[in-house]
């Protein structure tokens, strides 16, 4: 009778783990080896090469660029979201008039597509017909937002904070309104500062939340593509061409997989790098406490 | 006269005409049967109609989603009619059109049975293997739609050829001309006032590059048309991915191609880039010169934007396809209608020979012709199915009056540039009635087919590059030329840069066997 049960489990298991070797599993260590070998689209593997795709990537200044860039874009709008979230959902959770509204209206943005949002970036940040400058031209600006390579880079981080901030604000106004009406009662007995209650009450109450935001955040905002695809095009020059840009115009544009498998490794390496250390921490704050 | 004696009288008349006019192999077009307005529809394709001998057939075409696709549908109905046949089109971005062509025929999938492709991707087309069928067997046989392909100009006959074979059915003409507002640069006080600020007068069309952008930097950034908008010099569109890279090959050409050197890309002998020769760089610091006499937003922009405000009457001088030339006479969306100059972009006097590294210098300007830029047209998929069929649809596209029409409109995004659409004083078969009968200004009509005859068939051309990876070496000097035009980079840095871009591109294609194409390429 154990036996048939131990095996019915198995039966119920084999479709995920069909699934999870099929699709997850096969792909990782088929480009995984794919990056050894010198592969064409349509040329097939060519030749094993070791690391030589490896190689020409680090010695690529195409490469360092785009990781530069992606790196500057990840810490820019992680923080950004992950402070302005925080602020709204504190704001939000102070019971404020009307916050039922503002909780449906600070999460809207995050509903739309990325590709909607990058050409809904070129309207607003059309240098001669936008909103952005129209509005700048009261304070006698007249700022080159998608044609220069400062101006493009801040559009798109601008962009992917109006559109993930949402993101950050759900998960900590959860947190936040998780925090048990006790510890409120206990902190207003030693003071009647809002800021002092939030740096040490709701603050260390709401961490793994932060944690978990900056850690899905950080992992979303390296793999950015959309949105430099669709209002950039990776331009001017290649200011916008972000990590992932880069991949899919190797391998997807210009068929050379090797060199994309390769890429792409290098990328999984370094998030795994972070989120092991967010990992971390997190599990020493916990010990600590 | 009986009903039955007129037939026999018209029969009699109609086979005099024939006899009479065949001979000598033309009505109105020099070795071509039929006019715009009276296409030649021969005996047997008559009857190869008669039973609708694509009736439940399905053809797949993959085309842009630009403008030169728009036409594909109306043309679909009208065919469907003719031939019972159906056709299905499917659009994609211009970003990914590339790769979904190859995705397609590189994995076998074959789901589409022809392409609206661009002229560069040729190489691609025969890296390894041909993924295109050759038309000329359809083209002989007579009961295909005729289109006549001597009325195909040279510089695009090219395009259309692969080892002199014809692959490509004609349909846009692109090649960059230079656009100026003639009645601007006609008034005489701003001839003095120019004069008085640069020491001499201009030419219309200007003489050479250095007059362009004297004239640019002088009517940028005041209202020169007195609408009480600023108005701009130059307009041009620079987004990376959105062919910008094309106006740098148009500008540049003159200073690397000339008598005494017809590379422009590579050194055949070696595959070595030239792009980083003392020609190209000083091209694209004069082309610096002209952007920075215009909007700086058109760093962002694609055509559609650079077009609109030299149709809006902003800009002074633009050099772009003959889009602009058809859009212009459009009274809807255009206020330039009947103000234009057109012409052959004018050349530079000193040109460098980057194989034996020398400038040379000429009394006249260096002027190069070019077939810059996609030329949208049909070519058959070895995959399809149905390759007569697929031919089939793309040559009624192509037919005389069809192709006309098409080249009459602006919003086709097909430009003039066959024989028909050239006035009889430009070697062509058109008169301006043709043209103002479409609704052109007797203006439009003259100087876009003085200007398009003038560069297509120019006495030197430039190579658009057609090898294998063309479109990645294409992207590589878009980028580089955004970044120098930005300001982001310098040019002499940024096309050391290019050279070893277009090194990294050549060693994973294999070498020897781009230069093997290369040399194709120039029919060497």
């Amino acid at each position: 009778m154990a036996g048939k049960s131990r095996a019915a489990k198995f039966v119920f298991l084999l479709p995920a783990l069909l699934w999870v070797l099929g699709f997850v599993l096969y792909p990782l260590i088929n480009s995984f080896s794919l990056s050894f070998f010198r592969y064409t689209l349509g040329r097939g593997r060519e030749a094993f090469i070791g690391v030589q795709n490896y190689i020409d990537i680090f010695n690529s200044p195409e490469f360092w660029f785009t990781l530069k860039i992606t790196i500057y874009y990840v810490l820019i709008t992680v923080t950004a979201e992950t402070l302005l979230g925080l602020f709204l959902a504190w704001m939000v959770n102070k019971r404020i008039q009307f916050q039922n509204f503002f909780r449906t209206v600070y999460t809207l943005p995050i509903f739309t597509t990325t590709v909607a949002v990058g050409y809904l970036g070129v309207t607003i940040f059309h240098e001669t017909g936008g909103l952005a400058n129209w509005v700048m031209g009261w304070f006698g600006l007249d700022i080159q937002w998608l044609s220069s390579a400062t101006g493009a880079f801040a559009s798109s981080v601008i962009l992917d904070i109006w559109r993930w901030t949402p993101f950050a604000f759900i998960i900590l106004l959860a947190g936040l309104q998780g925090v048990s009406k006790s510890r409120y009662e206990a902190a207003m007995l030693d003071t009647n500062s809002s800021f002092q209650i939030f740096r040490y009450v709701e603050l260390p109450a709401i961490r793994f939340s932060l944690l978990l935001v900056v850690m899905l955040r950080m992992v979303r905002a390296f793999k950015v593509f959309g949105l430099p695809f669709s209002l950039t095009g990776g331009g001017p020059g290649r200011s916008t061409v972000f990590y992932t840009l880069y991949v899919y115009r190797t391998s997807m544009k210009y068929f050379d997989f090797g060199h994309g498998a390769a890429m792409a490794y290098v990328l999984l390496i370094i998030v795994m790098i972070v989120i092991f250390q967010l990992f971390r921490l997190l599990r020493e704050s916990f010990a600590a406490e | 006269m009986k009903f039955s004696s007129k037939l026999s009288f018209s029969a009699i008349v109609l086979a005099l005409s024939l006899v009479l006019v065949l001979p000598f192999g033309a009505i109105g077009q020099e070795g071509c049967k039929g006019t715009p307005d009276d296409p030649y529809i021969s005996m047997e394709r008559q009857e190869f109609l008669e039973d609708e001998p694509y009736k439940g057939k399905t053809i797949n075409i993959l085309a842009p989603k630009t403008t030169v696709s728009k036409p594909l549908y109306d043309f679909a109905k009208q065919w469907r009619n003719e031939t019972g046949g159906k056709v299905n089109i499917t659009e994609v971005p211009l970003a990914t059109f590339h790769q979904k062509i190859f995705t397609d025929l590189i994995t076998g999938m074959g789901q589409y049975d022809g392409f609206l492709t661009a002229a560069w991707y040729y190489g691609d087309f025969f890296e390894g293997k041909r993924y295109i069928e050759p038309i000329q067997k359809y083209m002989d046989d007579p009961k295909m739609p005729y289109w006549c392909p001597e009325t195909v100009n040279p510089a695009i006959e090219q395009l259309l050829k692969w080892g002199g074979e014809w692959y490509g059915l004609p349909n846009d003409n692109d090649g960059q001309a230079f656009y100026y507002r003639k009645d601007i640069l006609q008034k005489e006080e701003y001839k003095e006032r120019f004069e008085e600020e640069y020491g001499y007068t201009y030419s219309l069309p200007p003489r050479n590059h250095q007059e362009i952008i004297d004239i640019a930097q002088f009517f940028n950034d005041w209202d020169w048309d007195e609408d009480g908008k600023k108005d701009y010099g130059f307009t041009g569109h620079f987004k990376v991915g959105g062919q910008g890279m094309f106006h740098y090959m148009t500008w540049a050409a003159p200073y690397v191609i000339s008598p005494e050197n017809r590379y422009f890309w590579f050194n055949p002998d070696t595959m070595d880039p030239l792009v980083n020769s003392e020609g190209h760089l000083k091209a694209l610091e004069d082309l610096k010169k002209l952007v920075n006499a215009g909007p700086k937003a058109m760093m962002a922009w694609t055509l559609g934007e650079a077009w609109d405000l030299f149709l809006k009457g902003d800009a002074v001088v633009a050099f772009t396809w003959g889009d602009l030339g058809a859009l212009a006479q459009d009274e809807e969306t255009s206020q330039v209608k009947g103000k234009l100059g057109v012409s052959v972009l004018p050349g530079v006097e000193e040109a460098y020979d980057p194989i034996e590294n020398k400038w040379v210098s000429f009394e006249e300007p260096n002027v190069v012709g070019n077939n810059i830029g996609g030329s949208w047209h049909g070519v058959i998929s070895i995959y399809s199915d149905n390759p007569q069929m697929t031919y089939d649809y793309f040559a009624y596209m192509s037919r005389i009056d069809n192709a006309f029409w098409n080249q009459m409109r602006g919003w086709t995004g097909v430009d003039v540039g066959r024989s028909f659409a050239f006035l009889e004083e430009h070697g062509g078969s058109a008169s301006v009635e043709d043209f103002t009968e479409q609704n052109w200004s007797e203006n439009g009509a003259i100087e876009m087919s003085k200007g398009y005859h003038e560069n297509f068939y120019a006495d030197q051309q430039f190579n658009l590059l057609r090898i294998p990876g063309a479109e990645e070496y294409a992207r590589a000097v878009d980028v580089i030329i955004s970044q120098v035009l930005s300001g982001d980079t310098d040019p002499a840095g940024a096309l050391d840069k290019l050279a070893d871009r277009f090194n990294n591109i050549t060693a994973r294609h294999g070498k020897e066997s781009q230069m093997k194409y290369y040399k194709q390429m120039l029919g060497e």
